[in-house]
């Protein structure tokens, strides 16, 4: 059900504002309207003044240097409910920041250098056998490059290079380190070190650059050196982590600060949206019907008698906020419904019927006792394990229970335990349809289920736009509504099932079924009535889709079951296992994803009417991040 | 002779629309995901736009299912 809302108008005296923002704040039953948007309002917005705007600036600041020190550790520190004085948090802020950031800079030094120093350690061993020996070179210094092999020659003409400067003064000692890689290490007195640099630097070749420390020591020692600093900057990274956590775990108080501050600044942004005069302010905004006496009574306690909640005439023009509300077993389908459109103010609220019809369609495709059972203990756990850390995840699981209710019951209906299993082991047998042989009555059935769907989506549709007197859209329901069943009528006499004088009044009933989807739509009807009626047809059909996914399903179940009955016992047990899991899987993702494109397309097609914007109330709910 | 033919009819039927189906959604998807990318609240309408291609091989299957069931007997 969509939740009637009443527009308001809070007017009151200008010294009692901030008690009654903070109020309705509180409160969190109310969604501002910007008065620059409301028409009924006259009164220019009110500006924040000097001391306000200063006040944002602040807060604002404050609240971003809190995001960076708390983000600076994964747990929180427990909050501490009292009241925090905001006016010292900021000195409080300065005297421990520096500390706590340069912790944090000296922690992503130590991780820089964590990431680099393998990449060293593997460019060192690649050069390693080239220069067993490099000890008593004392006044030389030693530059290691590496070079693609396809462009080893880049080394002859470092060699000309160096020999020019140096005049003979220098070894290059290369070779192959791996198949496309060729090394080099250059050895040249240490007086010329600065012309080397810059020489190296202008010659194609790839100088392998080591960190400061390790630059004069030869190559074995260096790696040594590093193999041993990588074993321990883990343990320095941890110590600096903990000691960042532990100055931020003895601040508790900063996570009730953030959340005043959040607070606060929501509060100060509202008054954007108000408008005012010298002396009084004027307040618009949707209050959900069944809350507007609590809101009443809430302004009252803090306006002392000088600001009134007033009724607002609702406008054309106006569009309220759409807040759904459905008894707690429906709820997680509003995400679903919400998931394509958010349904329109005034239109139908179809989460109900998608809790009615979504799970038995799932039902009716997956049906098997066993994966019923597994899916229901599946998401039990997942309501239990999330219900706080991912409590959408939490929601969606009560899909899956309701889900796994109806296939466990389809399953009783089809006679199926993880396939034929059931039959195997227990002759079990279907109480109606054995869908690996009955075909032909299992895909009659799904198109009339889906019929049935359509023809109520149609009587939705025909109420829907009788309400809202649109005579287009009661005109196309109720000829999509006869030729439909004219269509049945028609199959049901070629087919036998009804005596051959119901031909004439079939026929009849899809003309006048097509004459009124086209009468309505002009010249255009002539070709959109007839593509609607071929439309409906394929509606009907696309419910095909429930007995071809279900007979998909059972097929791939016995194919567990034969394989699990080759080979030795414990073999088979675990292809089967395997198999039934796979399928298990694309059991509960594909009749998910297809139950809820029924609705979608065929379904809500019919009647729905999207495009609304979901009810978000000024209020607490920010809190939360 | 008669049932093989039948039997390549019905294959060819769903084969077909389902070789269709897979182009349209391949389209549809890779654009479905772009736009998803800017606009994360158009998930509903993308699945929904995806969806719709199914229809074909859905019909296939119906034809298929014909072919077998009221032809081969």
């Amino acid at each position: 059900m969509l939740v009637p809302m009443t527009k308001v108008h809070v007017i009151g005296h200008r010294r009692r504002l901030e008690p009654t923002v903070q109020a309705l704040h509180r409160l969190s039953s109310i969604q501002l309207i910007d008065v620059s948007d409301d028409a009924s309002v006259t009164m220019p917005p009110l500006a924040a003044d000097d001391d306000q705007i200063h006040e944002i600036e602040e807060f604002r600041y404050l609240r971003a240097r809190l995001d960076a020190l708390l983000a600076l550790t994964p747990e929180r520190p427990s909050e501490d409910a009292t009241e925090v004085d905001l006016s010292d948090l900021r000195a409080e802020l300065e005297s421990v920041a520096p500390e706590v950031e340069e912790l944090a800079q000296s922690y992503e030094e130590l991780k820089a250098e964590l990431d680099t120093l393998p990449r060293h350690v593997q460019s060192l061993r690649r050069l390693l056998p080239l220069v067993p020996e490099l000890t008593g070179l004392d006044g030389y210094d030693t530059a290691a490059v590496i070079l693609d092999a396809r462009h080893a020659s880049a080394l002859g003409t470092l060699n000309a290079a160096l020999d020019e400067l140096l005049s003979g003064n220098f070894e290059i000692i290369s070779g192959q380190v791996d198949t496309d890689t060729v090394g080099a290490v250059v050895v040249t007195p240490r007086k010329a070190a600065a012309e080397v640099q810059a020489l190296l630097g202008r010659q194609q070749v790839n100088r392998v650059r080591l960190p400061h420390q390790f630059e004069s020591v030869p190559f074995r020692d260096a790696i040594n050196m590093m193999e041993r600093r990588l074993v321990e900057l883990p343990v320095e990274m941890a110590t600096v982590q903990d000691r960042i956590t532990a100055i931020i775990r003895g601040h508790g108080q900063w996570v009730t600060a953030r959340d005043q501050l959040v607070e606060r600044l929501n509060q100060l942004a509202a008054i954007h949206h108000l408008g005012a005069t010298p002396h009084t302010f004027v307040l618009s905004g949707w209050v959900p019907a069944p809350e507007l006496e609590n809101v009443r009574r809430q302004v009252a306690a803090v306006g002392g008698g000088e600001v009134i909640v007033e009724l607002a005439p609702i406008s054309d023009s106006d569009e309220p906020p759409i807040l759904m509300e459905n008894r707690a077993i429906a709820q997680p389908f509003e995400a679903l419904v919400s998931l394509l459109s958010v349904p329109r103010y005034g239109s139908l609220d179809p989460t109900a019927l998608m809790m009615v019809f979504m799970p038995l369609f799932f039902g009716m495709m997956l049906g098997d006792i066993m994966y019923g059972l597994i899916l229901l203990v599946a998401a039990v756990i997942v309501r239990r394990r999330f219900a706080i850390r991912a409590p959408s995840a939490a929601e969606l699981s009560k899909v899956f229970v309701l889900g796994a209710g109806w296939t466990i019951a389809w399953g009783v209906v089809y006679g199926e335990f993880l396939g034929d299993l059931g039959h195997r082991w227990f002759g079990l047998t279907p109480i109606w349809i054995n869908r690996e042989e009955a075909i032909k009555p299992l895909l009659l059935f799904s198109v009339v289920v889906g019929a049935a769907h359509i023809i109520l989506g149609l009587l939705l549709g025909l109420w829907a736009a009788s309400r809202r007197h649109d005579r287009k859209g009661l005109s196309t329901s109720l000829g999509s509504l006869l030729a439909l069943i004219g269509l049945f009528l028609i199959v049901g006499v070629s087919v036998g099932q009804l005596p051959s004088g119901f031909m004439t009044p079939a026929v009849a009933t899809v003309v006048v079924g097509t004459v009124l989807m086209m009468a309505l739509e002009g010249p255009m009807g002539l070709i959109t009535g007839p593509l609607e009626v071929m439309g409906l047809i394929g509606n009907v059909l696309s419910y095909l889709r429930i007995a071809a996914i279900g007979i998909a399903s059972v097929y791939l179940a016995r194919v567990a079951n034969e394989l699990g009955s080759l080979g030795p016992i414990w073999i088979g047990v675990i292809v089967a296992a395997l198999f039934h899991a796979l399928n298990l899987a694309l059991g509960v993702f594909s009749p998910t994803v297809q139950a809820l494109r029924l609705h979608y397309v065929e379904f809500f097609g019919k009647f729905y009417e999207g495009g609304g914007t979901a009810f978000v109330p000024f209020g607490a709910v920010e809190r939360k991040d | 002779m008669e049932l093989g033919l039948l039997a390549v009819g019905a294959g060819l039927a769903i084969g077909l629309a389902a070789l269709a189906t897979g182009y349209a959604q391949a389209r549809i998807g890779s654009a479905g995901i772009g736009a998803l990318a800017e606009k994360p609240e158009l998930t509903g309408r993308v699945i929904l736009l995806i969806a719709i291609p199914e229809t074909l091989v859905i019909l296939g299957f119906a034809v298929a299912a014909m072919i077998i069931l009221l032809l081969g007997g």
